[in-house]
């Protein structure tokens, strides 16, 4: 028995930004639907209980991108949305020392010292440079990319906003800007930094989710996609969701529900309905089909075009585009149950920096490698890793006395190399308990007895991610940030408006722009633009400052 | 077990354990990271000992560093506005250094230890842009911020204390410095306009350096202080703060928050013929185009003191704010360190209005306060330059 | 000699030459002092020993720029190579402007997809030669001088004209890096190898380092051919110095500039290493920014010039083998018109990759990446005899291994290269006569040029037009007034582009007639 009904929009994917993109649609007076494959809400920002007592955020991890305009503007706090700040972080070595990120500033600098004196008031000119550039970038974020080779009014009227904050840049900024965003981390971490330790500690935050090393270009602005957040308006500060990253989706789901939204979950799409250019509807899976002049899909740019959406749907000149968008699998996640706080000899009892970003890479060599491997399809010999144990603060995600760790490991590949072939079906339980074993050798820089402390894990491979989530090749930004996929070049040059070829089809994901993290911003903007489309733009509240 | 840990917080300074038995008023601010008096008894009395009496204060917390090698002077003169060939041997001048823009990074006092040795006390880190500077001369630069500790003793009976402490400085003329004993350094220099003297020692030698001036003290009414009766001393001799009247440029995480020193009013302390000096150019530049602002200082009417209030011409046009603004309880005057935006405070002077909001006892009041511009210091007294210097 | 010259050029490269013949055509007094003997720097014919003539450091022409060329009336005989893209099964390709076959004659499957790309390519290249010619748009009061919005409207309307979709993809690649660029359009082989290795010739990157796609169309400009000059490569300097002393200009060798005399913020001349002092209105140095700075000492900069220019990037991953050979190397599948082109050894923008992989870490590429000709084939003149000389540009080699340079290193070097040729020219290593193994260190030894990279300053796009070689420095005035740069650290980079020293020149020449 299939169902049918009509809608004003539906939504395809109750991901963080197809959450967005409903709420803002529902408000506006549209009846909503957004339909879901999994039987759980959220894409990759969920939270899971996969052993018992134990909650796991085990996609995204930490929050700090979502756009607190967007937060405050649908009442986050209200459907439940706490997010609590980290207070540091370190990188141990391998000779038991570690260097921390307090939060305190003075402790922050005599850390620095202890390292290396002249990188003190370095930490101060990086960190200058940083939020200048977190500055510059923020009133974007929420607003369209202009195409520069439009001669539209909307475009030009963005593109006048750019030239008018590049122009209040002032010459000697606005080159210093250039320089900042074509240039490696490695290269801006070297320009300010002599501690290879400090460099590798602050490195991560430039690769993380990419397929780019340290020394590739453009990975500086990367840094920036990380640091532009702002909990508490404390910019580049980081935090966890209470109750793990499916708080957000969660009070986006009841944000959506109150507003009228309608989501059916376990609902996985089997096609876009086309008619004549428009879109017309979707189907389902099950067979069941809805009808809507407005379809936004929160998927990424390649599942949306390349599995279903009918080839003779598009002109050849997009689909090669889409084709051709990179989205390169690098990351893997590993979630774990710990039976007690595991022990970080090297570090004081109880300090502070415990509870935020552990890792334990010490130089940029040592990332590069890492990169390196990952270009031949293996994983990283040394693997980079961004673990946090949450449960130091958020009771809820672990029973009492226990702890929950989250590690994001780079580099994985998606196409995993065995044997000179290179494909994702190598990710086999052994390749995945290899990966898992290479972690926890380089963890014990660390915790020597971290494989002691495993309750239970779970290795989740870009394959993985991928076949749960739906994110291509488990890339968790929908696209490579890499200047050939940003701006009005994201996902494709002449459609960075949210927009495609099939009237009515609109890309809500972080395959548009301004891109990937869970910001929600390019939720938010495409809601914008369907209801400027829709003749209803006056019901979009005003987000970008 | 670990060895690495860095305390979180503020740390004791070389005096703290004087200081904490000294402090009835528990009031504590943070100075680069250690625990420094804001007030130790009442901020009035502490004030009053500093154009009465003689006063201590410590300045360990201020920046050191050490610069010395054949290329020290040539290095400096390219590092700061004035003509550091022009500060002998023996002598300390005040010094303002930019960045490239021409913009002020900090300001400071600059020691002539000897003709290839300097010591730079400032109130921002510089160390690494002391070995940018550093580059291409040969020079050896070292941070003894955490070596050297420093007292500063104010007060029109500050030499007599030093002479009863055994340390006759009679013939000391203003910014000199020497070398009195071994360990321990004397400049006359100072931050309240009035007589006064700095002491530099090892950090391990101010406790004893401490107590040897409580000692020579009681005589001649010593007392402790703490920033904020300091603060009001330095605004009445109209010296500029880091941070208040300019902010450090390398700290400004804002752009277009430098301000040069032609604007700061030190315009004729830039030395133009010395050679290039770091930002000369675009200080070249400032002086065709004109000053963005300046910075002055203003007697208010009324009697609150008019800190952060905003300033406006005609009452209307909002044309700058207070930068530091006390209560003169010496020349009982409401005075004030000022920015205002060119051409006020240069060529248009009149008709200049604070706007100051004032509670007095849960009453809230909106006052619009005339200001007159002035040039000379608020507080002037001839004992400060007097050599040598009269018993009180 | 007495008098004060208009100018003093440092160095007698490519690019302090083409600055002095176009300041001394102006009219200007110039005189060029060179440490070396003769002129040339980085391009210049150099006896190899046994008979044999060649280029010692470059030896072709991709992009010199026709303006300069035109301009200074320079007379060059050059020919123009095919490419050879040796392949390890013997299956060896030609591309010769758009036009790809098999090396024994066939359609090459590619050809198509290979033409349109490289037609695209030639577009863009095209559209970013113009900038060349002209110093890099300025930042100065945003987008405020007047001149340089009428330059950035030529620039726009030149983009315009594009077409909307050539211009979206030009913005989507220029950025971009060349592995996705080619491998988007080719199969990964020998002719995508090909094009990596142009893309990434010189530089510290590799193919899929973002920017890549910027050097392959830099290289590009000219129309994306390589020419041989007769005479070798140092026919071109020859030429340049020709031009600049037939318009009065005057070259000194033995030259060695010790310092740059500034007095009150203005250049008065420079001090020789003889003590020799020269005095000059202006100075136009062709060294890279640090050595230059060195020069006119540091107290004439601001700190934080000192520290970009501390900071300029130039890591050199290139070496050179020159080998002089008994006679010519039998290459199977090749013609010996063939075998006279430029042979590329990149059997896959992978093989490119992975070659990179080891200089940042201060190792030799296991497989490395050559560009090799035989000039002696098209120039007989070269050599005498049967003889043969084979120039071979070598990548990837750190300027300083780990440990340095020791003779074993360098032998196991040179044993690598010509193992890895020998694979394609079978009974290449019983041709040797001699040969000599210059590394990134020697380079920057010979020629003064930092971490002996071939373009003064990495030719990545944050030292690129705007920025090159430093933010604030990019339009050749050096701080002191009177003091330029003119060497391949600005804007346009370099190669041998004759660029450089002319745009410096006219920068002159602007700000005397102001």
């Amino acid at each position: 028995m299939t169902q049918n009904d009509t809608y004003d929009a539906i939504i395809v994917g109750a991901g963080h930004n197809g959450l967005t993109t409903g709420c803002y649609l529902a408000k506006a007076g549209l009846r909503t639907l957004i339909v879901e494959k999994n039987d759980w809400i959220g894409g990759a920002a969920v939270s899971r209980s996969l052993h018992d007592g134990w909650t796991y955020s085990n996609c995204s991890y930490v929050c700090s991108l979502l756009r607190r305009e967007i937060v405050r503007d649908l009442d986050l706090p209200r459907f439940g949305l706490q997010v609590i700040p980290y207070e540091g972080g370190a990188t141990f070595t391998g000779d038991g020392d570690y260097f921390a990120y307090m939060s305190d500033h003075d402790a922050l600098r005599r850390e620095i010292a202890r390292h290396s004196p002249r990188d003190v008031d370095a930490y101060d000119r990086f960190a200058q440079t940083v939020m200048r550039q977190c500055r510059f970038i923020r009133p974007f974020l929420l607003r369209n990319a202009p195409d520069p080779t439009s001669l539209h009014p909307r475009d030009l009227g963005e593109l006048a906003f750019l030239v008018k904050q590049a122009h209040g840049l002032g010459a000697r900024e606005l080159g210093e800007t250039i320089r900042f965003w074509t240039m490696s981390i490695g290269d801006f971490l070297d320009e300010h930094f002599e501690s290879d330790l400090i460099k590798a500690h602050l490195a991560g935050s430039g690769i993380i989710g990419t397929g780019l090393g340290v020394y590739s270009p453009g990975t500086a602005y990367v840094l920036l996609h990380h640091y532009m957040g702002d909990v508490d308006g404390s910019i580049g500060a980081w935090g966890f969701a209470r109750g793990g990253m499916g708080a957000i989706s969660n009070a986006l789901g009841q944000a959506f529900a109150e507003a009228g939204g309608e989501i059916r979950t376990g609902a996985g799409i089997d096609r876009f309905r086309v008619r004549d250019g428009k879109i017309v509807g979707i189907a389902l899976e099950n067979g069941d089909t809805y009808d809507a002049p407005i379809v936004a899909s929160n998927m990424d740019v390649k599942r949306t075009f390349l599995r279903h959406v009918d080839r003779a749907c598009i002109p050849d000149d997009f689909h090669k585009a889409v084709t051709r968008f990179k989205i390169r699998g690098s990351s893997a996640k590993i979630n774990i149950a710990l039976d007690r706080m595991p022990a970080f000899p090297a570090a004081p009892p109880n300090a502070p920096f415990l509870r935020g970003d552990l890792h334990c890479s010490t130089s940029l060599a040592e990332l590069e490698r890492g990169y390196d491997d990952w270009k031949d399809g293996r994983w990283s010999a040394e693997p980079y890793f961004d673990m946090l144990i949450p449960s130091q603060i958020d009771p809820t995600m672990a029973p009492a006395g226990q702890h929950m760790m989250t590690v994001f490991v780079q580099y994985a590949p998606y196409d995993l190399e065995v044997d000179g072939v290179r494909s994702g079906a190598n990710w086999t339980d052994g390749a995945r308990d290899a990966l898992a074993d290479c972690v926890y050798e380089k963890m014990q820089q660390a915790i020597p007895d971290i494989r002691d402390r495993i309750v239970h894990s779970e290795v989740r491979t870009p394959l993985d991610i991928e076949r749960e989530v739906g994110l291509t090749e488990g890339n968790i930004f929908q696209g490579e940030l890499t200047f050939d996929q940003l701006l009005f070049n994201r996902p494709v040059p002449g459609y960075a408006d949210y927009s495609t070829p099939i009237d009515g089809l609109y890309m809500v994901g972080s395959s548009s722009h301004p891109g990937g993290g869970v910001m929600a911003a390019p939720g938010a903007n495409a809601a914008r633009e369907i209801l400027r489309r829709a003749g209803r733009g006056r019901k979009m509240p005003r987000l970008a400052s | 077990m670990n060895t690495h840990t860095v305390p979180i917080g503020l740390v004791p300074g070389p005096v703290h354990d004087r200081l904490e038995a000294l402090s009835r008023a528990k009031s504590w601010m943070g100075w680069a990271g250690y625990i420094s008096p804001a007030v130790l008894e009442t901020a009035e009395f502490e004030y009053f000992a500093i154009r009465n009496q003689t006063t201590l204060f410590d300045i360990s917390p201020m920046h050191k560093y050490r610069i010395t090698g054949p290329g020290a002077e040539a290095m400096l003169n390219r590092m700061v506005i004035r003509d550091v060939t022009r500060i002998a041997p023996g002598r300390v001048g005040y010094v303002m250094w930019c960045d490239q823009d021409g913009m002020v990074i900090d300001d400071g006092t600059l020691f002539r230890l000897g003709d290839a040795d300097f010591r730079l006390c400032c109130q921002e880190l510089m160390y690494s842009w002391l070995l940018d500077a550093g580059w291409g001369f040969d020079v050896q630069i070292i941070d003894e911020s955490h070596r050297v500790a420093g007292l500063s003793l104010q007060g029109p009976t500050s030499w007599s204390l030093l002479k009863e402490a055994g340390l006759d400085l009679g013939d000391m003329k203003p910014f000199d410095c020497r070398q009195v004993e071994p360990g321990l350094m004397i400049s006359r220099t100072g931050f309240t306009g009035d007589l006064g003297y700095e002491l530099w020692t090892g950090w391990d030698g101010a406790g004893a350096l401490w107590d040897r001036l409580w000692a020579a003290g009681r005589n001649w009414g010593l007392r402790a202080i703490g920033y904020v009766a300091l603060n009001i001393a330095r605004i009445e001799a109209g010296f500029i703060a880091a941070g208040m009247e300019f902010q450090p440029v390398h700290a400004a995480r804002r752009l277009h928050r430098g301000r040069t020193p032609i604007e700061l009013g030190f315009g004729r302390m830039v030395h133009w013929d010395k050679g290039h000096f770091n930002g000369r150019r675009a200080l070249l530049g400032q002086l065709g185009k004109g000053s963005r602002y300046s910075l002055v200082k203003v007697d208010i009417a009324g009697f609150k003191p008019a800190h952060g209030a905003l300033i406006y011409h005609r009452k209307r046009r909002e044309v700058g704010y207070v930068t530091s603004g006390v209560w003169s309880p010496t020349t009982k005057r409401n005075i004030a360190l000022a920015e205002l935006k060119a051409p006020y405070g240069t060529t248009r002077t009149d008709d200049l209005w604070v706007e100051l909001y004032v509670n007095e006892e849960g009453r809230w009041d909106r006052r619009m306060l005339p200001l007159t511009i002035q040039d000379k210091p608020f507080f002037i007294n001839p004992r400060a330059r007097a050599t040598p210097p009269g018993p009180f | 000699m007495s008098g004060v010259f208009d100018a003093v050029v440092i160095g007698a490269g490519h690019n302090g030459l083409a600055a002095a013949a176009t300041l001394a055509r102006a009219g200007m007094r110039v005189l060029v002092v060179e440490r070396a003997k003769t002129v040339g720097g980085m391009a210049k014919t150099v006896d190899w020993g046994a008979g044999a003539k060649g280029p010692e450091i470059a030896h072709l022409l991709y992009n010199l720029s026709p303006a300069v060329t035109r301009d200074l009336k320079l007379s060059l005989d050059t020919r123009s190579l095919p490419t050879i893209a040796l392949s390890p099964d013997g299956a060896h390709a030609v591309m010769d402007g758009a036009s790809l076959i098999f090396a024994a004659g066939g359609m090459h499957p590619q050809a198509a997809d290979y033409a349109a790309l490289h037609e695209r390519l030639c577009r863009f290249a095209a559209f970013l030669g113009q900038l060349s010619d002209k110093p890099p748009p300025s930042l100065a009061g945003g987008l405020a001088s007047l001149r340089d919005i009428g330059g950035m409207a030529r620039l726009g309307l030149g983009l315009k004209r594009m077409g909307k979709a050539d211009m979206r993809e030009f913005l989507r690649v220029i950025l971009s890096n060349a592995h996705d660029l080619i491998l988007d359009e080719l199969p990964d082989g020998p002719i995508a190898g090909a094009l990596a290795a142009d893309a990434v010739r010189g530089v510290w990157a590799g193919p899929r380092g973002p920017g890549s796609v910027f050097t392959l169309l830099y290289r590009m400009g000219q129309g994306g051919g390589a020419a041989l000059p007769i005479g070798g490569i140092g026919a071109v300097t020859d030429a340049l110095a020709r031009a600049a002393t037939t318009a009065g200009a005057e070259l000194r060798f033995g030259a060695g500039v010790a310092s740059v005399e500034v007095e009150a913020d203005t250049v008065r001349g420079v001090t020789l290493e003889d003590g020799t002092k020269i005095a000059a209105t202006a100075v136009l140095s062709s060294l890279a920014p640090l050595p230059s700075l060195h020069l006119a000492g540091a107290a004439h900069f601001d700190v934080e010039t000192t520290r970009r220019a501390r900071k300029v990037r130039a890591k050199g991953t290139v070496a050179k083998l020159n080998i002089v050979l008994k006679s010519a190397p039998d290459i199977p599948g090749l013609t010996d018109a063939q075998t006279a082109g430029r042979l590329i050894v990149a059997p896959s923008a992978a093989y490119v990759e992975s070659a990179f992989n080891p200089v940042k870490y201060g190792a030799v590429s296991k497989h490395p990446v050559i560009e090799a000709v035989i000039p002696s084939l098209t120039d007989p003149s070269l050599c005498d005899g049967d003889r043969q000389v084979l120039s071979a540009v070598v990548q990837y080699v750190p300027h300083t291994p780990e440990g340095g340079w020791t003779d074993a290193g360098r032998a196991a070097l040179t044993r690598r290269i010509i193992d890895t040729l020998a694979a394609y020219m079978p009974g290449l290593p019983e041709l040797i006569e001699g040969k000599t193994l210059l590394t990134p260190a020697d380079i920057e030894h010979l020629t003064g040029a930092p971490g002996g990279h071939w373009h003064h300053a990495e030719m990545s796009i944050d030292q690129l037009l705007t920025v090159r070689p430093m933010n604030g420095m990019a339009r050749y005035a050096f701080g002191v007034s009177g003091l330029y740069l003119c060497g391949a650290s600005a804007h346009p980079g370099g190669d041998v582009t004759g660029s450089p020293g002319p745009n410096a020149a006219r920068r002159l020449l602007q700000e005397r007639s102001a």
